[in-house]
């Protein structure tokens, strides 16, 4: 080992202890204020603001439902979506009414759109789940349009809901997105 | 005797690769996921900030136990042989086409063993056209095809890949705050570290000695008609049908499978893809994880390329999802077929008249 060789190990351990004295000092400087929980906190008051915004924004809508106005509560539905035009919480409101109004093929539909735009629905560790109310459709479902099909083995319709149902129970088991 | 010893080594990788995809879903990885190669990477990725779906953002330990495993491994054996220098470019091209392919049928080869052997018979589409790349890639092989030969390389060159393993290894137990890990999603689903790790660091040391690949046993079959290393990808399958019988993680059918679609022509094609590549570059991606960590400067090349595609595949959406593969998925997958054929072209070795 040679004078240079020398001089460069130390440059080269002087400049290593200096990175890495820095990426602890901001880490601890990080730390110390809290970085972690603030992250969740802020994840905490994403999803607070979210429902309070849904609680706001669809209002009339729950309330419409809650009193079995089924069509009044899909009409102000649609009127909300003009305005907020691509929110998933919307595709759920209009998946529940559907199936209150009877319309089986509408109502997965509707949750396959709403689960397309926001995996959240899926995710128990959220609190947008709502796979339970899915998976009671989609086993329900299952049966009633395997029938349909066999009875009508050409109708579109059909072949959609099944379509829909499959992508629906292939959410539910979960796996890599 | 030597024959047997590669033999047992191979079939002791197949099980730990078998039985550990399924006892790492039930330990909490994500469903037919125990064990994926390029789900893995996009998961690393996305720590990285590679990407932003925070969905899709963990530090798998088993990949860092792969090279890990490997490199202490090939140390402690003097195999450890720094070696590169062929085609570059061309092979971090092909990692980033085989990590799209994967993408595309959700899941690399070991992955796809593991969801055929859990029931899901999406994954037959995905296994005839994994085994019609291969065979293509051999075809090619014995028709003059080669990519540059390698050479030896300053012995620095093959630390770097175990190096960034143990980096990783370290942001994922002190969790530094510029590493994002992801605590909904698949990326939330995780068997603890230290088992994920520990399987990872055995299989490892094993596939390191065996040299199992699951391109390699298919090509190898297809060219000499020698089972050595496919023995070892058929103990996978039937390790893993067997513990998820047992583990009542066998579900049989096409539809309600996790991480699937039924988009079998597309499924089909993304794995001619994977297999195809992988035989060009003589390696399926969790082969060049092991080889990496053995001093493969290539196969180092080839992860980046693979990871550049782990996160190019979220952040363009260059993938399936259970909807099925997207546009732009689709158009990749096309693109890294010519792409693949160009470069059979250009490095095959033509008799002369």
């Amino acid at each position: 080992m040679d004078r240079f060789d020398k001089f460069n190990i130390t440059i080269l351990v002087l400049i290593s202890l200096i990175t890495i004295g820095m990426l602890v000092n901001q880490e601890i400087i990080k730390r110390r204020s809290g970085y972690h929980e603030a992250a969740a906190a802020e994840k905490a008051r994403y999803y607070a603001e979210q429902m309070a915004l849904n609680a706001t924004i669809y209002q009339e809508v729950i309330s419409l439902k809650e009193q079995e106005l089924y069509d009044e509560a899909m009409t102000k539905l649609q009127e909300v979506m003009k305005t907020y035009p691509g929110k998933p919480q919307s595709y759920v409101y209009m998946a529940q009414l559907s199936l209150k109004s009877g319309k089986l093929a509408d109502t997965i539909h509707n949750y396959r759109l709403a689960v397309e735009k926001e995996s959240d629905f899926m995710d128990k560790n959220t609190p947008m789940f709502i796979g339970h109310e899915i998976k009671e459709l989609v086993t329900e479902s299952l049966p009633k349009f395997g029938r349909e099909k066999k009875l009508k083995p050409n109708d579109k319709a059909v072949r959609n809901a099944l379509k829909d149902l499959y992508y629906l129970q292939r959410r539910l088991a979960g796996g890599c997105e | 005797m030597k024959a047997l010893r590669m033999i047992d080594a191979t079939i002791i990788t197949g099980a730990l690769l078998g039985l550990g995809g399924v006892f790492l879903v039930y330990f909490g990885n994500p469903t037919n996921s125990g064990l994926c190669v390029s789900c893995f990477l996009e998961n690393v990725a996305g720590s990285l900030q590679l990407h932003d779906d925070i969905r899709m953002s963990y530090i798998r330990p088993e990949l860092l136990g792969f090279v890990l495993g490997s490199f202490f491994i090939a140390l402690q054996s003097r195999r450890f042989r720094v070696t590169g220098g062929s085609s570059p470019i061309v092979r971090f091209l092909l990692g980033f086409f085989i990590l799209v392919g994967c993408a595309v049928f959700i899941g690399c080869p070991i992955k796809m063993i593991l969801r055929l052997a859990a029931g899901d018979l999406t994954a037959i589409a995905a296994t005839a056209g994994l085994i019609f790349g291969v065979w293509l890639g051999s075809r090619y092989i014995r028709a003059g095809f080669s990519l540059d030969r390698v050479k030896d390389l300053p012995q620095l060159n093959g630390y770097i890949i175990p190096f960034f393993a143990f980096l990783l290894l370290l942001f994922l137990l002190l969790k530094p705050s510029f590493i994002l890990i992801g605590d909904k999603g698949p990326a939330a689903m995780r068997a603890p570290i230290y088992i994920s790790l520990l399987l990872g660091l055995a299989i490892g040391v094993f596939a390191q000695k065996s040299g199992l690949c699951i391109t390699g046993g298919i090509r190898n079959f297809c060219l000499f008609r020698e089972r050595t290393l496919l023995n070892g990808v058929i103990t996978v399958f039937v390790s893993a049908l067997i513990l998820s019988l047992i583990m009542g993680q066998f579900n049989l059918g096409l539809n309600a499978q996790p991480s699937s679609h039924l988009n079998h022509g597309w499924t089909f094609l993304a794995m001619v893809l994977v297999g195809l590549a992988s035989t060009l570059i003589d390696g399926c991606p969790f082969r060049q994880l092991i080889k990496a960590g053995q001093g493969d400067v290539d196969a180092g090349i080839t992860i980046l390329g693979m990871t550049a595609g782990a996160a190019l595949v979220i952040s363009w959406a260059l993938r399936s999802t259970s909807a099925g593969p997207t546009f732009e998925g689709k158009i990749t997958v096309l693109a890294g077929l010519i792409f693949s054929l160009i470069i059979v072209m250009a490095y095959r070795n033509r008799k002369p008249a």
